[in-house]
């Protein structure tokens, strides 16, 4: 074995590394999350406590106190599969800046701690949605139907979109630390400027450029499929189409992103 | 001559530090941006090659460069200037408890150690009792790394390291840990390793169990390779150095 280079040069040369390493990045996920249920007194309750949580805290304030959105099947699928791609941003973050003693001594595909990461999420996303239906069905009388089956293209292209932001926040955090004090607040923006705590008859009255403009947050057909999936909502092509090229050019620039820069990495740890 | 193990040719690393300067009152006044930084030249056009077989040290005082050095080797680190030419599957033992998570149990950490270097699940499974057997662990495998002292701690990684089947073996300090008898049989298991025609790079201030070791060593001074060669002869050459400065500073403290 003759290296000169410090990763592979080329994409699909990274990506069979990637592939060949897979074994890995099964182990770092399922280590982190052994360590987190050994740490805490809970343990695996919280895969089922954390989602309820989040869901009763914005039940609460939107749909009792301010009542913005009352319908809860609504509510909660925005919250949960909001939640799973805006944790990514601070999640991709962490899973660089806090194993900056590995990333310093040991050669590695770095991107195999954001996936690593992303990996992790998925189960708690999954965890996340079991609850969704314990909750919903009886309460919004929602019973799940054939569309579900759309879940197994939305969410491997959601995972494709998670894997991009965590890889270029990871790829930005690491020399402007600055990034992850920005992060919760770009997350509650983002929140706010998605089809979740408002019903989507809200913009009806806008004008047409505000509606574009609110139409151009990925997370609008994001939502929208989802419900489909998982409500049985007409599902519109147009969001589906909207939907998978968001995913691709995210997961692609962000992860462009994050290999070119690799090289450089260790000098800011 | 065969081709070297590692070869490091014209290698200069550059860094750029914020320096953290005591302010002063005209200095707020006159600068905008309290921010400054400064370069630090690390590595200086280092060349050099280890060979197949050779046990090679580094010696240097502190902040010297050494550690900038491994890294380069073990190419986490790239050089502003330089390349790297390595030859053969790496270990790196360059800090103590590296890719492993405390939480864990220490047999799962022998997983993660040997994932993280390269190797499958399956290459682990095969060698997973060899290591517990190494490490001397016992029962402790089983208990969380949190639980184990710094020497069981060292035990492990240097057990899960030597069973990667390394060409070339990096070291930074860490044959200080471990007791007596680990110490022994490690010395012994490097040993194997260059008997294979394996190669070590060995960095350490206990020099003179580095001139022990080591067929060649070189001396690192602030960022630039000032001697390389037989290592007895280096090392001595450097103690002299260090006695010269030691002698140097005392004169200076006491004029």
């Amino acid at each position: 074995m003759t290296t000169t280079t410090y990763y592979a040069r080329r994409f699909n040369e990274y990506m069979s590394e990637l592939w060949r390493r897979r074994d890995f990045v099964w182990f770092l996920a399922r280590g982190n999350i052994k360590a987190r249920n050994a740490s805490t007194f809970l343990g695996l309750v919280w895969w089922v406590l954390n989602p309820l949580m989040l869901g009763l805290v914005y039940f609460f304030i939107f749909g009792l106190i301010f009542p913005t959105q009352r319908d809860i099947s609504y509510l909660l699928s925005g919250i949960f599969v909001f939640h799973f791609s805006s944790q990514s941003l601070a999640g991709g973050a962490k899973s660089i800046l806090g194993n900056a003693k590995l990333l310093v001594n040991i050669r590695f595909p770095r991107l195999i701690l954001p996936i690593a990461f992303l990996l992790e999420s998925t189960f708690g996303f999954l965890a996340s949605l079991i609850v969704f239906y314990l909750i919903v069905i009886p309460f919004a009388d929602v019973r799940p139907g054939p569309q579900i089956v759309l879940l197994l293209v939305a969410l491997p292209v959601q995972v494709i979109f998670n894997i991009g932001l965590a890889a270029a926040t990871a790829r930005l955090a690491v020399p402007f630390r600055d990034i992850t004090n920005f992060i919760p607040y770009l997350n509650r923006i983002w929140l706010y400027c998605s089809p979740i705590i408002w019903p989507l008859t809200m913009i009806d009255n806008a004008s047409p450029t505000a509606q574009t403009l609110f139409r151009l947050n990925p997370m609008f057909p994001m939502i929208a499929v989802y419900r489909s999936a998982l409500l049985g909502y007409p599902l519109e092509r147009a969001d589906v189409v909207a939907m998978v090229a968001w995913c691709f050019a995210v997961g692609i620039l962000g992860i462009a992103m994050f290999i070119k820069y690799e090289g450089r990495m260790v000098r800011y740890l | 001559m065969s081709t070297p193990a590692i070869k490091v040719e014209h290698v200069s690393v550059r860094f750029r530090p914020f320096v953290d300067r005591r302010p002063t009152l005209r200095r707020s006044l006159t600068t905008f941006r309290h921010k400054e930084t400064q370069l630090v030249e690390a590595l200086k056009g280092v060349s050099f090659e280890v060979q197949k077989g050779e046990a090679f040290g580094l010696v240097g005082q502190n902040g010297a460069g050494k550690s900038t050095l491994l890294r380069v080797i073990a190419r986490t680190l790239r050089p502003d200037e330089g390349r790297v030419v390595v030859r053969g599957r790496m270990s790196t033992l360059l800090q103590l408890g590296v890719g492993f998570n405390a939480q864990l149990s220490g047999s799962r950490n022998i997983y993660l150690g040997g994932l993280v270097a390269g190797l499958t699940k399956n290459e682990m499974d095969e060698r997973f009792d060899e290591i517990v057997e190494y490490s001397e662990l016992g029962e402790a495998i089983y208990r969380p790394m949190k639980t184990y002292s710094s020497g069981m701690f060292s035990r492990l990684a240097f057990a899960v390291a030597m069973h990667l089947d390394p060409e070339i073996l990096l070291l930074d300090e860490v044959l200080a840990v471990g007791d007596e008898g680990f110490k022994q049989k490690s010395k012994a298991s490097m040993h194997e390793l260059l008997g294979r025609s394996g190669s070590i790079v060995y960095v350490s201030h206990a020099v003179k169990q580095l001139a022990d070791f080591c067929d060649r060593a070189a001396w690192l001074k602030d960022g630039e390779l000032v001697a390389i060669g037989d290592a007895g002869e280096v090392v001595s050459e450097y103690r002299d150095f260090v006695q010269r400065r030691r002698k140097e500073l005392r004169a200076q403290g006491l004029a």
